[in-house]
């Protein structure tokens, strides 16, 4: 089915700044719609031309987008309630891909943390109680 | 995003890090790469699905970043000037594999395509700049656009960057925005055109060409 695409959507598809699903439906839609390659080619063409887009301006420079420390706050849930509403919908609406990276990238490392302080601990009963570890007779 | 124009590196840790990166310190490379290929991964990884790969464009994105360290503004956040060589090296990578079309520049018509400006009756040789002008353009609006978001930040208006975000990031229509994030038209008309105008008052102030920024005079 023949899908709609926003010149903004493909001034970012040419920045390589979509969200990766959105990227991958402008790829399949490009093996069969022409019209499609047409109106990429006209943006690239503006573009090279010299003629901006603010779309392209805010995504490229990220003028929106939280800070690491920020989105830490958010994974953790204590941002006040406005500011984490505003951030999800910068990451699902929006779909911010650099965004979307960085979260990953903090959960990740929060697992494992998670994972190392679990090891650590284990170690921890393990040195301290295998002194009274003993075969049986 | 907060950006990293303050020039003293001790308050920012960034700038610290590449001025010892420029030194040849190899400490501060090892952090660098610690710090920043998680998120680089997982940007990379999103679109390729496989590991190998991904990590394959990541270590050429870390070898972009060293090439291109004598460009590198340290104004610029670190992390926007990596993920953009990752794109960058993404890009090449989905072309390589047959991915991702190379674009051409015309519409194949045989004409000059239909970029023209609406209404300005201008061609291409009569705007086409240097990158540093088109820098400058670019540097201009965004600061304009930046301190919008940062008023609204601090007022809390978290429903103006919504609406802003949805028409000039998204591309999504006046009405559609309303839907969205319930807001009626006519206030997202509203707030459309007190966002343009402040922008237009900076472009004029500027003395920059409005012709570049067609968006600033849509409806």
């Amino acid at each position: 089915m023949s899908q709609h695409f926003s010149d903004a959507d493909l001034e970012a598809y040419l920045d390589e700044s979509l969200s990766s699903d959105r990227m991958a439906d402008v790829e399949a839609a490009l093996r069969d719609e022409s019209g499609l390659a047409d109106q990429l080619a006209t943006i690239a063409g503006r573009r090279d031309a010299g003629v901006h887009s603010l779309g392209a301006i805010w995504r490229r420079q990220r003028l929106s987008c939280p800070t690491r420390e920020q989105l830490g706050s958010f994974l953790l849930g204590v941002l006040d309630p406005d500011h984490s509403a505003y951030l999800q919908f910068h990451i699902d609406e929006i779909g911010c891909r650099y965004c979307n990276a960085s979260l990953e990238d903090l959960r990740e490392q929060s697992a494992q943390a998670a994972a190392t302080d679990t090891q650590t601990r284990r170690r921890k009963y393990f040195q301290s109680s295998a002194g009274y570890l003993s075969a049986d007779d | 995003m907060a950006d990293s124009s303050n020039s003293d590196p001790r308050a920012n840790p960034d700038q610290l890090l590449v001025q010892e990166i420029r030194q040849g310190k190899p400490d501060a490379w090892t952090n660098l790469i610690a710090q920043y290929e998680g998120r680089l991964l997982a940007f990379v990884e999103s679109r390729l699905r496989r590991r190998a790969a991904s990590e394959d464009v990541v270590q050429e994105t870390f070898i972009g970043f060293l090439t291109s360290l004598p460009n590198y503004d340290t104004r610029r956040p670190l992390e926007s000037w990596l993920f953009s060589i990752a794109a960058h090296k993404l890009t090449d990578y989905l072309r390589r594999e047959g991915r991702r079309p190379a674009i051409p520049l015309s519409t194949g018509d045989g004409s000059d395509g239909n970029w023209e400006l609406v209404g300005k009756g201008r061609g291409a040789s009569s705007i086409a700049r240097s990158g540093e002008r088109k820098g400058l353009e670019a540097e201009a609006i965004a600061d304009g656009i930046q301190q919008q978001i940062e008023r609204w930040q601090k007022a809390g208006d978290w429903k103006k960057i919504q609406c802003m975000e949805l028409l000039f990031v998204v591309g999504v229509g006046n009405k559609q925005v309303a839907e969205k994030i319930d807001l009626s038209e006519q206030q997202v008309a509203n707030f459309k055109f007190d966002f343009l105008e402040r922008l237009r008052k900076i472009v004029r102030s500027q003395r920059l060409s409005e012709d570049v920024f067609p968006e600033l005079h849509e409806a």
